[in-house]
């Protein structure tokens, strides 16, 4: 039986080339919402419900987003995830947005440190201060 | 039962300087992970996203950056970031740059001009930040005073003198800049 990529592909194509950038992606080179930053915080949502609160049977899901899945049980930043799985942070944050969008990974933004918004929270300084000096 | 489901909160310093000056030595010293590395497409920022498509994209390169976690508490966890050292690829780094609390620009005395676009990076943006004099062998031929003049360094930022292979100073340079940060004024708001 001939396997069917060499029905569409010919050989010279496939031979030493890089699997293409979006290939894990199906092409698509932004993800479905723009908020991830590189350090949004994601974690595995344990038994995830739905708005009805029925339980969210997941979709089609590629490896890759299985990994994530599982990396995340720990929660991890978006670097983080891009850094272990060795995949660029774009296509990163394509694959942890699907997973978002069906209620299966939880995002956590950033604490907002603008400085024209009145800046870094004193409180929360005060906690990074004693932290670092535990260093 | 909930097993501390809740996500920590994330800030990120930014760590800055010219190539080879001991920013990943840095952010290593002081992380509770070996430097990871991440990259980022080149073309995906520097064209827009919807050109891809009719674009040759036959030479994707990356960008790569070394960052490290500090676990502050449960409930508050600082990255550390390494700039990518080829100023010209810094544009594209506006995800890297927003939200940053603060930098730390690491200069080399026997080289100190390789660090003054990272300290107009950090002021040009308003982001707050120290400088640490990397003393490679304990070579440091200049003064603090000498190496503020050259850098032309406003009177109010921090300059610490050590060697970035130190834990302690690694330290004491993250915890200049909070110091910093809790001195500045408060912006109306």
């Amino acid at each position: 039986m001939t396997p069917h990529w060499e029905d569409e592909e010919t050989e010279e194509d496939g031979a030493g080339t890089m699997v293409r950038p979006y290939t894990i992606t199906r092409g698509r080179t932004a993800p479905e919402r723009d908020d991830f930053t590189l350090i949004t915080v994601l974690t595995t949502a344990q038994d995830p419900r739905d708005g009805h609160g029925a339980a969210v049977h997941p979709g089609r899901l590629q490896p890759e987003h299985r990994m994530i899945l599982e990396r995340c049980r720990r929660p991890a930043a978006v670097a983080e995830v891009s850094a272990d799985l060795n995949l660029p942070v774009s296509v990163t944050k394509i694959l942890l947005a699907d997973l978002v969008a069906q209620g299966l990974l939880l995002a956590r933004a950033p604490l907002s440190v603008a400085r024209a918004s009145g800046g870094a929270d004193m409180g929360m300084l005060a906690a990074l201060r004693d932290g670092l000096g535990r260093l | 039962m909930t097993i501390s489901q809740a996500a920590p909160a994330a800030v990120k310093i930014l760590v800055a300087g010219g190539f080879g000056v001991g920013k990943t030595t840095l952010v290593g010293a002081v992380s509770e992970v070996a430097p990871l590395r991440t990259e980022e497409f080149l073309t995906k920022a520097s064209i827009g996203v919807d050109d891809l498509a009719g674009v040759g994209q036959k030479d994707t390169t990356t960008v790569a950056l070394d960052f490290g976690r500090i676990t502050v508490s449960p409930e508050l966890v600082v990255y550390l970031f390494g700039t990518p050292g080829q100023e010209r690829f810094w544009f594209m780094w506006n995800d890297l740059v927003n939200g940053a609390l603060g930098g730390v620009v690491i200069a080399d005395t026997r080289r100190l001009e390789t660090s003054f676009a990272s300290i107009d990076f950090f002021e040009s943006r308003d982001i707050p930040f120290v400088v640490a004099i990397n003393c490679f062998h304990g070579h440091n031929s200049r003064t603090p005073d000498e190496i503020r003049a050259a850098l032309d360094l406003d009177p109010h930022v921090p300059l610490l003198v050590g060697d970035v292979r130190e834990r302690s100073f690694g330290r004491d340079v993250l915890l200049a800049l909070v110091d910093h940060l809790m001195s500045l004024p408060v912006a109306a708001g």
